[in-house]
């Protein structure tokens, strides 16, 4: 089957594959520095675990939303630095604007209160 | 654990994963690990709980990616829950069914992970030295000089260094109480040879070997924590450590933690002192218990075995009234290792082998389960078939069920586990190397994981794949009739039928053991010691500098003992019956020639004061026992016991005859009583020849006694005796050590605590194992006669009795346990060999074991079938009639 190339179609995104996308937002990082970023943005977040992690990057990059950059220039060579590729920024742009209109649904339903 | 095994243990696990990942990510999986465990800090549980999700992590991710292989990488996780959910529904239909299979994996999973964490903390933790595999013991079988460990470096090209060992008890007085402390005497090069490095100032410096060089002390990590609470300002101190060589000695060093497991709980190691150019003959250091080596670069322990004979063989022609032409050729080198747990290797095995076999039929019991439940099932599935569920989906779905139980099990016999581990740990001998740090580590939960897995596969598969062979239109169409014959076929029988033989196997095994701990119990240890109360006083080196001194302190301390009220009788030994040290000497007895050429014989030497065979009870069978007027002024006498008198004197009157110790020349003793033989070093080993002298007449000044006390009948409790006679001894000195405080029978019965400990172990796999087996044929029976209950009814209607139908449902079920016992008995008396060393007074094929356990098996199969089938025949025949 060929793999979608639309954004839309990897809609819903997993969570955490999100969390992900948010994280690389401010530049290219690697694993580690990715689970400080998700656990800082949601302190309640339930500690992640290695294979879980790169389990989600491996899947991002073989979908193409992540690629692989070299690492800075004094930063350790064995680590992977990865970054969103412009398909990534795309998703994490359509999933964004999917949970948006979730929200706004949820918020007529008077589910949440309308922000003043 | 350490670091560096932490994270070759992650690096194991990480194989789970697909290579691509690995080798990408894997140094910053370790990476993101290590923040995990700096997160969690030192707490030992915290840690633990880190391993453990790290441990589920890998699980579930790499099930995920194997999946998703399969499936294009087009199947995601959602997939996998649909089945979980699957899982739970099933489950939630029949939790009887559930309970039992987790309570039976659970108890499988634990009780082989607790043994198997025992197995793992005594034979295969590393010691904590450089490169241990290449450690080897040199001629173990034989005590030796400081002479033939230098000798055995310059014979032995194989050997890189040699370092001699000797265990010392020393006496530590100014720090805290005055007490005993285990030293280890060894030779300077022995931490450059085991390659470790101390945590606090330095190790020996070559030639602080040699005489007058080694007023100095090493102390272990537990030990400077105990004793000097962790000072760090320790090194250079001067302590009083009498007892070996010097009363003072000069601290230079802590060694790191672990160090002092070898050979058993090390406080200080000294010097072991010794002149380089003294001949072989002339050294008379003939207290160097133990030799170990390092072998050379490229040298093979097959090498230094060919190496060890030839010198055994040098040191037997220079000293042949030390060694025999024996000693030569049972002279071995040694894994240390291997050497260090050999006496516990087997027992271990033995314990692991049975509970894996328990393991094994709990597996079965739960396949049974499952292909029950499979069949019962079969409309469901067969509506999943016709709606398009591939067979491989099926299958899936329902190994998924296996895993949520398997995990489920998991979960409990881990949670068992840790409960088990304290329980066997506590009841364990404690002479067993390593078993008091036994725990469950990350390599133990690993290996419980590695159960899980394989038990849910093994209960799981097969089940599995049977059901999701469905074929809808049958199925669908044959109505209820069709399904009265269960599908399960054959295979649950012969399920049943392993099960049986492998409980048979595991039961003799526990039978075996256990007659052979009767036997062991119910030898006399030769000696009465209920409600005798023994302690050793030890006074400090240097303190009663004289052999009048030293006695007289000796006889002042068993005067306060015997005023105390309760006190009946006092006497003292100085090696106490029923532990391990032993002085053994060459005896000279009057007209005894022995055959040409053979070396010296050798007898226990003992000596005694006070009314030693009184307190003890030890039966008196000629002559006279030894008294306090046998005093150094008078003339020399000596006891012996049935074994000297039967060995030296066969057919004559031993009273009145004489010997010497040591040399046919010097004081003669005149044999002056015969006393009967009494198991010195444990129940399970033959007496030896024995002397008993008295204290005061032996040619030693100072030598520690152990004091023994009976107590007057209907004191409360002897071991609580502890405080009044520790004050009547510190009532003579309180400088001095008392040491070993224990109720003689204790003492003579901790012997057979490896037997007993192996005992229980095993009778309670073999009762485990009777009861799954017990538990698998009443579920096998109870399945296949609620199937029958229409034919049950039919029968009925046409005027079979409940009698008939009874025994034909339980001939049936029966059937496989017969053949069962046969290949159990058959594969038993294969295996039994294995308990032999283990074994004592019994027979490893013991025909009593063999037929006790048929008899007990038959009849719990009978049981267990019997009652199910007649369940089944109180059926109303016309219902069944009407339903048909």
């Amino acid at each position: 089957m060929p793999r979608p190339r639309r954004a839309e179609d990897f809609l819903p995104l997993h969570p955490l594959e999100f969390r992900i996308l948010l994280a690389l937002l401010d530049g290219a990082t690697f694993g580690t520095r990715i689970v400080q970023a998700i656990e800082a943005a949601e302190p309640g977040h339930s500690r992640l675990y290695p294979a879980n992690l790169y389990r989600r990057i491996r899947d991002l990059m073989s979908d193409g939303l992540l690629e692989a950059t070299p690492a800075p220039r004094g930063a350790d060579p064995r680590r992977t630095y990865v970054r969103l590729t412009r398909m990534g920024h795309a998703v994490a742009r359509a999933e964004a604007g999917r949970l948006r209109d979730l929200v706004a649904d949820a918020t007529r339903h008077r589910l949440l209160r309308a922000d003043p | 654990m350490s670091e560096s095994r932490g994270r070759r243990a992650y690096r194991l696990l990480l194989r789970a994963l697909p290579p691509d990942m690995r080798d990408r990510f894997g140094g910053e999986m370790e990476e993101l690990l290590d923040h995990r465990l700096r997160e969690a800090g030192a707490s030992s549980v915290r840690r633990g709980l880190v391993w453990l999700r790290a441990l589920g992590d890998v699980a579930v991710q790499s099930m995920a990616l194997r999946f998703e292989e399969r499936r294009g990488g087009t199947m995601r996780l959602g997939s996998i829950v649909q089945d979980v959910r699957y899982a739970l529904r099933g489950i939630r239909t029949s939790p009887g069914l559930a309970v039992l299979a987790v309570m039976t994996l659970g108890l499988g999973i634990g009780a082989s992970t607790a043994t198997f964490s025992v197995v793992h903390g005594v034979l295969l933790e590393r010691l904590p030295f450089e490169d241990p595999g290449r450690l080897v013991v040199v001629w173990p079988e034989v005590n030796a000089n400081k002479a033939m460990t230098v000798m055995a470096a310059e014979r032995m090209p194989s050997l890189e260094a040699v370092s001699g060992l000797s265990g010392w008890t020393l006496t530590l007085t100014g720090v805290g109480e005055p007490r005993e402390i285990s030293g280890l005497k060894v030779s300077a090069n022995y931490f450059d040879l085991i390659g470790v490095r101390p945590v606090l100032g330095r190790g020996f410096a070559p030639g602080e070997d040699l005489p007058g060089a080694g007023g100095v002390v090493v102390l272990s990590h537990d030990f400077w924590v105990s004793a000097f609470g962790a000072d760090p300002t320790v090194v250079d101190r001067m302590v009083d450590m009498g007892g070996a060589d010097y009363d003072r000695r000069r601290i230079i060093g802590v060694m790191p933690p672990g160090v002092a497991d070898f050979p058993e709980d090390i406080d200080v190691w000294i010097p072991l002192e010794g002149d380089p150019a003294v001949t072989l003959q002339a050294d008379d250091t003939w207290y160097v218990n133990l030799r170990i080596a390092r072998l050379a670069p490229g040298a093979t322990l097959e090498r230094a075995n060919a190496e060890v004979r030839a010198y055994a063989a040098a040191v037997q022609g220079e000293l042949p009234e030390h060694f025999a032409r024996e000693d030569v050729d049972r002279a071995t080198v040694r894994e240390l290792r291997e050497y260090r747990t050999s006496d516990v290797r087997a027992s271990m095995w033995i314990a692991l082998g049975a509970v894996g076999l328990v393991l094994l039929i709990g597996c079965f019991n739960v396949a049974n389960l499952l292909l029950a439940r499979g069949d019962r099932r079969r409309q469901d599935l067969a509506i999943r078939a016709a709606l398009g569920a591939g067979r491989v989906r099926m299958t899936r779905m329902l190994l998924t069920e296996a895993g949520v139980l398997g995990l489920s099990g998991g979960l409990l016999g881990v949670g068992a586990a840790y409960g088990l581990v304290r329980v066997i740990v506590s009841q364990a001998p404690e002479d067993i190397p390593g078993i008091a740090s036994v725990s469950v580590s990350p390599a133990v939960l690993a290996f419980a994981v590695g159960i899980t897995i394989v038990s849910t596969i093994v209960a799981g598969l097969v089940p599995a794949v049977r059901a999701a062979r469905v074929d809808a239109t049958s199925s669908l169409g044959g109505g209820t009739r069709g399904a009265d014959r269960p599908r399960t076929g054959r295979l649950t029988p012969a399920l049943v039928g392993v099960q049986i033989a492998l409980a048979v196997v595991v039961t003799i095994g526990s039978g075996l053991m256990l007659r052979s701990l009767t036997r062991l119990l119910a030898v006399d240890p030769g000696i009465d010691g209920r409600n005798v109360v023994t302690f050793n006083p030890v006074p400090p080196a240097g303190r009663y500098p004289d052999g009048p001194s030293f006695r007289d302190y000796y006889r002042r301390v068993m005067e306060r003992v015997a005023a105390l009220p309760f006190v009946e009788s006092v006497g003292a030994i100085h090696l106490l019956p029923g532990t391990t040290n032993n002085w053994s000497f060459p005896t000279y007895p009057e007209g005894f020639a022995g055959e040409a050429g053979a070396p010296t014989p050798f007898a226990n030497f003992r000596a005694v004061r006070g009314d030693y065979f009184g307190v003890t009870r030890l039966p008196l069978r000629a002559g006279r026992v030894l008294t306090d007027a046998d005093r150094e002024d008078s003339e020399p006498v000596v006891v012996v016991n049935e074994a000297y008198a039967h060995r030296f004197w066969p057919d004559e009157d031993p009273i009145g005859k004489t010997l010497h110790i040591f040399s046919p020349q010097g004081t003669s003793y005149r044999v002056v009583g015969v006393v009967a033989d009494v198991h010195q070093h444990g129940l399970q080993l033959e007496p030896l020849p024995e002397m008993y002298f008295s204290h005061e007449q032996v040619p030693w000044n100072q030598m520690s006694m152990w004091i023994v006390a009976r107590v007057r009948p209907g004191t409360p409790e002897p071991a609580r005796l502890a405080s009044p006679l520790r004050d009547a001894v510190w009532s003579v000195d309180p400088q001095v050590p008392v040491t070993g405080m224990a109720v003689l029978s204790d003492v003579l019965s901790r012997s057979a605590r490896g037997t007993r400990f192996l005992t229980v172990l095993l009778s309670a796999f073999g009762g485990l194992a009777l009861t799954l087996s017990a538990v698998g044929v009443f579920g096998v029976t109870a399945y296949s006669s609620a199937r029958r209950r229409g034919e049950f009814g039919v029968r009925l209607a046409l005027g079979s009795s409940r009698v008939s139908i009874l025994r034909s449902a339980v001939t049936r079920s029966l059937l496989p346990v017969c053949v069962g016992l046969i290949a159990g008995l058959f594969v038993a008396s294969l295996s039994s060999g294995l308990l032999e060393s283990a074994l004592f007074g019994v027979s490893a094929s013991d025909p009593l074991t063999f037929v006790g356990v048929t008899v007990v098996i038959a009849l719990t199969a009978v049981a267990a079938s019997a009652i199910p089938a007649w369940r089944a025949t109180r059926v109303d025949a016309a219902r069944v009639l009407a339903s048909e």
